[in-house]
C-alpha cells in the first residue's frame, strides 16, 4: 500500500464516518449548534474545547466534526446518481454507437456547456435551498463528463480482439458490456470522477456556504460559514478560521491523492 | 449491436473542391455550435418550466394582479409555446426585461455592461494563466521541480479559500504597517472596499489560479516540450538551422486548446464567486443577485450568455486545432 494511499483513505474514511454519524440525531452530548456563550468567546485550545471556541463562544471542534452533515450525503447521493445516469448513458452510446450515440453526445456537449456553478445556482434558486438537491443537481451536471469517458473508452474498446473473443465463446451483449468492458476497463476511471465529483461537491457546498444566502446557513455549521463568521474579526484564536480552512483544503487534496493513485492503477 | 461508423480512411475523392475541404469543417463546428446554444436555452426553459413557486410570488400584491403579471410576463403559456417566442426574440438580441432585479429594465441593457466589467477580470486572468503557465513550463521542463506539484496542491484549493486567504494576508500586513507606522489607517479593512488596482489584481491572480488554469497550462506545456525535445522532426528542424521554436509553439497549439475548453466552465463558475467573495460589480454577481431575487429573465440571459462562452471557447479551440492539425479537416475535429 502506497503512503497517500493510506492517508487519503484514512482523512476520507474519517470524513465520511462524521459525516453519517454526525447525520444521526441525539448522539451530541449537548445542544452543539446553540451552545452561545459570550463570556468563553475566543478562547484558545484546552482539555475543555480542543480546538478553542469561535467568537461567540461556540467549540470550534464540534462545530468543525458537525459540519460535515452538510457535504457526506450529498457528496454520496451526487456521486451515485452521476456514476448510474453516466455510466449508463456512456455505455448505450459506446455500445450502440450510430445516430443513438449522435443525439446522447449531442446531449452531453449541451450539458456541458452550461457552467456547473451556474446551473447548480439556478437550480437551488429555482426549487429551493437543501443540500440534498445540491448533491442531485451537481450529480447530475457532472454526469456527461462520466458519460463521455466512458463512452471515449468502450467506443475504442468495441472491436477489440478480447470483445470478439467472447462474443465468438457465445457470450451476450449484456455480460459482454457489463463485465468485460465496464467492469473491467472503466471501474476505475469511473472511481476517479466519482472521487473528483466528491471534491467538487465539498467545494460547492462550502463557496454556497461562506457567500451565504445559499448553502447551509447559520446557526448550522458548514466549513465554508465558519470561515466567513470568523472573517475580521480578531478573536484571539486563530483556530477559528484555520481549522475549516486546512480541513477543507486537506479533504479536497486526500481526495486527489486517491485519485492520482487509481490512475497509476489504471495504467499499470 | 450496430454497424461500426464509418472512418474516413480513405483520402476523399479528388472531386472535392479544394475551398469546401477547408470551409467544411469550419461550417460544420459554427452549426454545432448553434446547435449547442438553442439546446443550452432549452435546458434552462426546462428547468424554469418544471419550478414550483414563480416570480409572481415575490410581488408584495400578487395576489391580486397575477392574472395580468402572468399574461406580461408569459408564465401561462405552455413550454414550446413559450421557447418559441425566446427564441425567435433572442434572435433578435431582445431576452426579455427584469422581474425584481431593475423592474421594467431590459435584459441586455442589465447584462451586457455588467459583462464588459467582468471581461476586466476574466480576460487579464486568462493571459496571465497562459503567458506565466508558458512561461514556467519552458523553464521548468525536463527536470524534476516542486513547482509543478505546488501549483497543483494550491489550485485545488477552492477560489473562494484562495480569497479569503489572500484577504487575511492583506490584511495582516496592513495591520503590521499601521502598527509600524509605515501609513496610517487605510481607508478600507478587512476588505478593499472601492475599485481598486489592488482587489482587481487580486482577482485576478485568484481566478488564475483558483479555476486551476495556471497549474494545468503548466503541466500540458512541461509535457509537451519534454515529447518534443526528442520529437525527430525537431532534431531536423535544428539540423537543417531552422528556428525550432516555431515548431515547438504550433504543437503546443492544439493542447492549449483542449485546456481553454475544460476550464472554459470553471473560469465562468470561478468568475461568479470572485465576484461575490472579493464584492465587485460584474456579470457574476449580478447572477447571484438575480437568483436570490428570483428574477428569471436576467438569471436566464447571463446562464445562456455563459453557455455561449463556453461554446464560443470550444468553438474557437476546435478552429484552432482544425487551421493546426491537417488530419483533423478529414476526419473532423
Amino acid at each position: 500500500m502506497r503512503r497517500s494511499v493510506l492517508v487519503g483513505g484514512a482523512v476520507l474514511g474519517l470524513v465520511a464516518l462524521a459525516g453519517l454519524l454526525s447525520a444521526i440525531p441525539g448522539l451530541l452530548p449537548y445542544d452543539v449548534v446553540g451552545d452561545v456563550d459570550p463570556t468563553r468567546a475566543g478562547a484558545a485550545p484546552g482539555a475543555a474545547h480542543w480546538l478553542g471556541t469561535d467568537h461567540l463562544g461556540r467549540d470550534v471542534a464540534w462545530r468543525l466534526l458537525l459540519a460535515t452533515k452538510a457535504f457526506v450525503g450529498p457528496g454520496l447521493l451526487a456521486c451515485a446518481l452521476a456514476s448510474v445516469v453516466g455510466v449508463g448513458a456512456g455505455a448505450v452510446a459506446g455500445y450502440l454507437g450510430g445516430p443513438v450515440a449522435g443525439f446522447l453526445r449531442y446531449l452531453f456537449t449541451v450539458t456541458a456547456s452550461i457552467p456547473r456553478f451556474v446551473l447548480v445556482l439556478l437550480a437551488i434558486a429555482i426549487y429551493g435551498n437543501d443540500t440534498l438537491l445540491l448533491g442531485a443537481v451537481a450529480g447530475l451536471a457532472y454526469s456527461p463528463a462520466v458519460a463521455e469517458a466512458v463512452f471515449a473508452r468502450i467506443d475504442s474498446l468495441r472491436r477489440a480482439e478480447f470483445v470478439l473473443a467472447a462474443r465468438a465463446h457465445g457470450l451476450g451483449d449484456a455480460r459482454i458490456l457489463a463485465y468485460h468492458l465496464l467492469w473491467v476497463n472503466c471501474r476505475r476511471m469511473v472511481g476517479r470522477h466519482a472521487l473528483n465529483l466528491f471534491a467538487y461537491l465539498l467545494l460547492l457546498e462550502t463557496t454556497l456556504s461562506y457567500i451565504g444566502g445559499f448553502g447551509v446557513m447559520e446557526p448550522d455549521p458548514s466549513w465554508g460559514n465558519m470561515l466567513a463568521f470568523e472573517f475580521g474579526q480578531r478573536s484571539g484564536n486563530p483556530w477559528g478560521v484555520w481549522a475549516p480552512a486546512l480541513a477543507l483544503w486537506g479533504t479536497i487534496l486526500c481526495c486527489g491523492m486517491l485519485s492520482e493513485a487509481l490512475a497509476e492503477r489504471s495504467h499499470a | 449491436m450496430a454497424a461500426p461508423p464509418a472512418r474516413h480512411d480513405a483520402r476523399p475523392a479528388a472531386s472535392h473542391h479544394g475551398v469546401w475541404r477547408t470551409l467544411l469543417p469550419v461550417l460544420r463546428l459554427l452549426a454545432s455550435f448553434a446547435l449547442t446554444l438553442a439546446g443550452a436555452a432549452l435546458a434552462i426553459q426546462l428547468l424554469l418550466w418544471a419550478a414550483p413557486g414563480d416570480p409572481v410570488d415575490l410581488v408584495p400584491n400578487g395576489a391580486e394582479v397575477r392574472a395580468q403579471l402572468e399574461a406580461d410576463w408569459g408564465l401561462d403559456q405552455p413550454l414550446p409555446v413559450r421557447y418559441g417566442r425566446f427564441m425567435l426574440r433572442a434572435l433578435r438580441g431582445d431576452l426579455g426585461t427584469s422581474f425584481t432585479y431593475r423592474p421594467g429594465a431590459t435584459v441586455t441593457a442589465l447584462v451586457l455592461p455588467a459583462a464588459v466589467r467582468s471581461l476586466g477580470v476574466l480576460l487579464p486572468a486568462l493571459v496571465l494563466a497562459l503567458t506565466v503557465g508558458l512561461g514556467l513550463g519552458f523553464w521548468t521542463a525536463g527536470r524534476r521541480s516542486l513547482l509543478g506539484r505546488a501549483l497543483q496542491t494550491v489550485s485545488v484549493a477552492p477560489v473562494f479559500l484562495l480569497a479569503f486567504i489572500a484577504v487575511q494576508i492583506l490584511n495582516e500586513v496592513a495591520f503590521f504597517g499601521m502598527e509600524a507606522g509605515w501609513f496610517g489607517r487605510p481607508s478600507w479593512f478587512a476588505l478593499p472596499d472601492a475599485e481598486s488596482g489592488l482587489k482587481l489584481a487580486l482577482a485576478v491572480t485568484v481566478l488564475a489560479v483558483g479555476s486551476g488554469a495556471l497549474a494545468e497550462v503548466h503541466a500540458a506545456v512541461e509535457d509537451e516540450i519534454t515529447r518534443l525535445r526528442n520529437a525527430p522532426f525537431v532534431d531536423a528542424a535544428i539540423a537543417r538551422g531552422a528556428p525550432a521554436w516555431r515548431h515547438v509553439l504550433w504543437n503546443l497549439l492544439p493542447p492549449l486548446a483542449t485546456i481553454a475548453y475544460g476550464r472554459a466552465a470553471f473560469f465562468v463558475g470561478g468568475l461568479v464567486i470572485v465576484e461575490k467573495v472579493l464584492h465587485l460589480n460584474g456579470v457574476g454577481s449580478m447572477l447571484w443577485q438575480a437568483c436570490r431575487m428570483r428574477d428569471y429573465p436576467v438569471a436566464l440571459g447571463i446562464t445562456l450568455l455563459a453557455a455561449a462562452a463556453v461554446a464560443g471557447v470550444r468553438l474557437a479551440g476546435d478552429l484552432v486545432r482544425v487551421a493546426v492539425d491537417p488530419r483533423l479537416r478529414e476526419s473532423g475535429p
